[in-house]
């Protein structure tokens, strides 16, 4: 593999030196601490990887941002299709009638409430437990029902549901990250509650635990984030003209005061303009 | 269905490891952000590649087209960068495999040379640009494209996109030995031709 110029008098090459440099082996390590060939040869290699970054910083400045047109263009051209995942059957109010949500739907849903509270940002979703209505996927939800007590006396009271109807043991399993400064316990706790709520007023689902792990710690956002913006609308308590304001992205009364989180029944109606997100 | 501006900007600082879980759950506006973050690292690549925007912007099209389709199948989501990379990679060189179909090898190589030369020209005139180490990363765009085309592909995969040889080896669909060999060759011309140029 060696071009003809590539040996060095010493006896190493040009290609030793260069997988060296990626890889840190090469045969006698010592060699190159004293011997003035190797040292060249590396320094050049090196100036040259130097100056290849370079390159590569000014093709990607060149390249432009991933906010300018081309991209969007990209964007629009790609029409991905969407992945609504397994039908969820609903009751319906006729025996011929067959309705059904989708796995998406609710997915999009858990989601839009982690999104929606300060200080949390959702990221995987999984649904585990009888949610399709049919025997075959029975009992895989059934690990670590016993860790979501809680939330189980909440959703229970709600989903009228008998042992035999569709969407039965449901477990839920949520990912998010937490931003930096806030309690991670607490902020979990807050968010469990809410989707028991939300998913007990929208959906059929007899949600038995809800799983909440921490991946990820958020670096504090710019201060233009709605978070901030929040607290004075938040200080009015949750009447009837906040749930606007919290359908359009800015979270409820929260920032301040954990305590006022008792809201009452108008809060179950926040996430209702976002339902039909895929 | 891509959410709202303030939405938009709140995933923009969300981890990729993040968003990528999301994405394989569905969330198109997660999967834009990530597009949106890597794309011009892609697009970069991509360029070097195959020698010319237009297929660039392809690339990084169908990248993320295969990407959305096999998301769900990528065990370590924060490693969806390089993933994204490596899919660009081979698309990339599928593209100049497809291309060489239409026309001879010559005139594919022509071309990429053309290109390089038609971008590297408005910038040497650009008084901006006319710094030393802003000549020396023109000289290098010129000697990279000299070189044969192998070498050239094993170049850009290791230095824009950190690839290890077992990586740039099912890229290329060569042995790491093969890849190994091939880069050396191409650092020992660029390097030698810089060290002229200095």
């Amino acid at each position: 593999m060696n071009t003809p110029d590539d040996a060095l008098e010493c006896g190493h090459s040009l290609a030793d030196l260069s997988t060296y440099l990626d890889t840190g082996e090469i045969a006698d390590p010592d060699h190159l601490k004293w011997c003035p060939e190797c040292q060249a040869g590396l320094a050049s290699l090196r100036r040259l990887s130097d100056l290849g970054s370079e390159l590569l910083n000014s093709d990607v400045a060149d390249a432009g941002s991933g906010s300018d047109d081309w991209m969007q263009s990209i964007l629009d051209n790609l029409r991905l299709e969407l992945r609504p995942g397994r039908n969820i059957p609903l009751r319906s109010g006729h025996p011929n009638d067959s309705l059904f949500e989708t796995e998406g739907a609710i997915t999009a849903l858990i989601r839009s409430v982690a999104d929606s509270l300060p200080g949390t940002a959702a990221g995987k979703c999984r649904l585990h437990g009888n949610i399709t209505g049919g025997t075959d996927d029975a009992g895989t939800g059934s690990t670590g029902v016993s860790t979501g007590t809680e939330v189980e006396a909440a959703a229970g009271a709600e989903a009228e549901t008998d042992a035999a109807a569709p969407g039965t043991g449901i477990t839920v399993e949520l990912e998010i990250a937490v931003v930096y400064g806030h309690p991670m316990a607490q902020r979990a706790a807050e968010l469990r509650r809410e989707l028991a709520k939300t998913l007990a007023f929208q959906t059929e689902l007899n949600v038995e635990a809800i799983h909440i792990t921490v991946t990820d710690v958020l670096a504090p956002s710019a201060p233009s984030t709605p978070e901030t913006a929040a607290p004075e609308t938040a200080a009015a308590g949750p009447e009837p003209t906040e749930i606007a304001a919290a359908g359009s992205g800015a979270p409820g009364p929260e920032a301040p005061a954990p305590s006022t989180r008792e809201a009452p029944e108008p809060a179950d109606t926040e996430p209702t303009s976002r339902e039909d997100q895929p | 269905m891509t959410g709202s501006p303030a939405a938009q900007h709140q995933l923009d600082l969300v981890p990729d490891a993040l968003l990528a879980g999301r994405a394989a759950d569905g969330d198109t506006a997660a999967f834009e952000a990530l597009a949106r973050r890597h794309g011009p690292l892609m697009r970069a690549t991509a360029r070097r590649l195959t020698g010319s925007l237009a297929d660039a912007d392809d690339v990084v099209q169908e990248t993320l087209v295969q990407a959305w389709k096999q998301l769900e199948s990528l065990r370590d989501p924060a490693a969806v960068k390089g993933w994204l990379l490596r899919i660009v990679g081979s698309r990339s060189i599928d593209h100049l495999r497809k291309r060489r179909n239409h026309m001879g090898l010559d005139e594919v190589e022509q071309q990429a040379e053309s290109h390089v030369e038609d971008h590297a020209k408005p910038q040497i005139r650009d008084p901006e640009h006319s710094a030393v180490n802003n000549s020396r990363v023109e000289a290098l765009k010129e000697a990279l494209a000299k070189l044969p085309e192998e070498q050239r592909r094993c170049w850009v995969l290791k230095e824009f996109n950190d690839q290890s040889y077992e990586e740039i080896a099912l890229t290329l669909n060569i042995s790491p030995a093969s890849v190994r060999g091939r880069l050396a060759r191409a650092r020992i011309t660029l390097a030698r031709t810089m060290e002229e140029w200095r």
